[in-house]
């Protein structure tokens, strides 16, 4: 059997491996290596500015907290009102150590990679353990469990001195084999980390969901009893799907602490827990192309609301900050609006486009 | 002893308010299975349009007290007819989703109004020399909120006791499908119970605005802790939600009074009633009174 290995013109699958992988044709896996290409090439033919890289590294850490929430909200079906909690152990993980040995200790700024690692594996304890009591209930009930998770570290970060109260705890440069990264490429070092690391995720994710281990979350999603009957755990598995999203809240928050060099406690309040809801489902709960497009979309959508307050702002002669309003308010009409009209989210208008796009110029 | 009895008297005060704010949370979760984030902001829209009415529309309070809970009850109901009508049906995710994007709308709501940013308090209508009865003391505004919410309360419980519509309610929340069959509307039930909750949220908002003062973050904490309260209690039974709000209020000020300023701790009032939504969640997780349906999986 010859197959055409450039067009999915005429090819069938002839078992469950093949239709499995993960790039059907040679030319989704030229126009993929592509992108890559110019992902990791565009920052250095481009002038950009450190603010525009900043916005652009803060996408790029939602991506990897949002990766996470997705395998807990999108996959395993189980909703999570405490991420920014996960996130705040990570980012508190490297805090801690800073705490420690001093904000320029060798481990923080040689050892980074390490320090990364630390604060996902201290994020996947926190996850099972918030988890546990998946073993005996279900989503409504793992929700509150979460939530007062969220409460809990809350409290935790701002009375208890060694966490400087909520304050900056500040974490120093880190060092690569060229030396310190300085103020200049410190965006630019962080975009490539941070832009491995998404790719890696990615395909983790991506081929996560090919093996068992995968398949057991979104089974366990649909039907747990049927998936009891075919000899899954729904309890373990849940808990199992907390740990998972834990890892990568951790591991996001490490690259938090990193990129704004200190961690404070705004960044890990119950409404970035809401916002990191609202990214996924804007994205498209259980997709995984939509944890790229979620955070991309509301972070610029909290830009654009930042500066029409600020416009706004300076024809009406109001002494508050109008963003403060405007934020929540566009963040809930977001939320509310795409559960009505779009619960897919914008993953299913790219799935639209690209099937469009394929067949184009005939309309099915 | 008498500090002890001090916190006693003050526990029961804040409790009764938890118990009300429960019971409209309650009222809510057990007809239509949603879980309502966005009580607190319901909560405190009661508040503020109590004050709004009283201090710059110079209505006696009283008055404005009953006519903000008119105005949330319409507003809770159409809150439902827009929002949530249209999401029978679906996933439990979407539904508190949409809560939650719900909490997220208010709050911005609220942050246009003066409320959001700055603090205002109630003027005094009542006696400021507290009751005091054997080195217990209590504030006259906290004896007459104690006592309406009792009155409320108990309204609330001869109406789902007695009356036709409680009833009802209370029989589409056993078996919708058999309510219906017996002629029960039951998207009327639900606009009902929303309503009936934002009656509630306003009534608790109005006292505890009398009590502390308004203050925009109080106000929303009042709808996060029902969350340990209702899980105390049992997410379905509204006795529960008022035993479990003032076992609640208890363990808050017991805990303020006896553990604040020892072993370095401070605010622990805050957080132990998360500890034990935790605990409860491991080891009793459906509460004191709740019905045992929850499955093991």
């Amino acid at each position: 059997m010859s197959q055409n290995r450039w067009l999915a013109t005429g090819n069938f699958f002839t078992s469950y491996r093949q239709e499995q992988r993960i790039f059907l044709t040679h030319l989704d896996r030229l126009i993929f290596i592509c992108l890559l290409v110019v992902l990791f090439v565009w920052p250095l033919c481009v002038e950009v500015s450190n603010k525009q890289m900043l916005v652009i590294d803060n996408i790029l850490i939602a991506i990897v907290a949002i990766l996470g929430l997705n395998i807990l909200t999108g996959f395993a079906g189980l909703i999570s009102i405490g991420h920014a909690a996960f996130v705040g152990v990570g980012a508190y993980t490297v805090a801690s150590f800073s705490r420690v040995l001093g904000d320029s200790h060798l481990l923080l700024t040689h050892g980074w990679p390490l320090m990364i690692l630390a604060a996902g594996l201290i994020g996947t304890i926190m996850g099972a353990f918030v988890g546990l009591p998946a073993f005996r209930l279900k989503h409504l009930y793992l929700a509150i469990a979460t939530l007062s998770f969220q409460m809990i570290f809350q409290w935790t970060i701002n009375f208890m001195t060694f966490f400087n109260q909520g304050q900056t705890i500040s974490v120093g440069r880190v060092s690569w084999f060229t030396g310190q990264i300085g103020r200049n490429d410190h965006y630019l070092f962080w975009y490539y980390v941070t832009l491995s690391i998404v790719i890696l995720f990615s395909f983790a994710v991506r081929n996560l969901l090919r093996t068992r281990y995968g398949r057991c979350l979104v089974a366990v999603r649909d039907n747990d009893r049927a998936a009891d009957a075919m000899g899954i755990h729904p309890g373990f598995t849940k808990v199992y799907a907390f740990a998972l999203s834990g890892f990568f809240a951790g591991v996001a928050g490490a690259l938090h602490a990193y990129l704004w060099r200190g961690v404070g406690y705004e960044s890990f309040t119950l409404h970035q827990s809401i916002s990191y809801l609202a990214m996924a489902i804007v994205g498209g709960l259980g997709t995984l192309i939509g944890s790229f497009f979620g955070p991309a979309a509301m972070i610029m959508l909290d830009l654009q609301v930042e500066n029409l307050s600020q416009v706004i702002g300076k024809f009406l002669t109001v002494t508050m900050d109008l963003a403060t309003a405007f934020r929540p308010l566009t963040f809930g009409l977001v939320i509310v609006l795409f559960l009505m009209f779009e619960p897919r989210g914008i993953a299913n208008w790219w799935r639209i486009a690209r099937s469009y796009v394929k067949l184009w110029p005939f309309r099915y | 002893m008498i500090y002890f009895l001090q916190l006693v008297v003050s526990g029961t005060v804040v409790g009764s308010i938890y118990a009300l704010s429960g019971l409209g949370f309650v009222l809510i979760y057990k007809s239509s299975r949603v879980l309502n984030m966005a009580h607190g902001q319901i909560i405190a829209c009661g508040a503020f349009i109590t004050f709004a009415l009283t201090v710059w529309a110079g209505i006696p309070i009283y008055l404005s007290f009953i006519i903000s809970m008119i105005i949330t009850f319409f507003m809770a109901m159409s809150v439902e007819r827009v929002f949530l009508r249209r999401l029978i049906g679906e996933p439990v995710i979407s539904v508190i989703m949409v809560t939650i994007g719900l909490m997220s709308i208010l709050d911005g709501l609220i942050y246009l109004t003066p409320f959001g940013t700055e603090n205002f308090s109630f003027p005094e209508f009542l006696p400021k020399t507290p009751i005091t009865m054997g080195g217990v003391s209590i504030s006259w505004t906290q004896f007459v909120g104690v006592i309406i919410t009792f009155m409320l309360i108990a309204g609330f419980s001869w109406f789902f006791k007695k009356s036709t519509l409680g009833i009802s309610m209370r029989a589409v929340s056993d078996d919708q499908l058999a309510s219906m069959s017996i002629g029960v509307s039951i998207p009327k039930v639900f606009g009902l119970a929303w309503a009936a909750a934002g009656f509630s949220a306003a009534a608790a908002g109005g006292i505890i605005g009398n009590i502390t003062g308004l203050n925009f973050d109080t106000l929303v904490a009042f709808g996060i802790i029902v969350f340990p309260v209702v899980i105390l209690g049992g997410l379905d039974s509204i006795f529960g939600a008022i035993v479990a709000g003032i076992i609640m209020g208890l363990i808050q000020q017991f805990a303020a009074g006896y553990l604040d300023g020892h072993w370095g701790l401070n605010g622990t009032a805050n957080v132990l009633p998360y500890i034990i939504l935790l605990i409860i969640l491991l080891f009793k997780p459906h509460g004191l009174f709740g019905t045992h349906e929850i499955e093991r999986v």
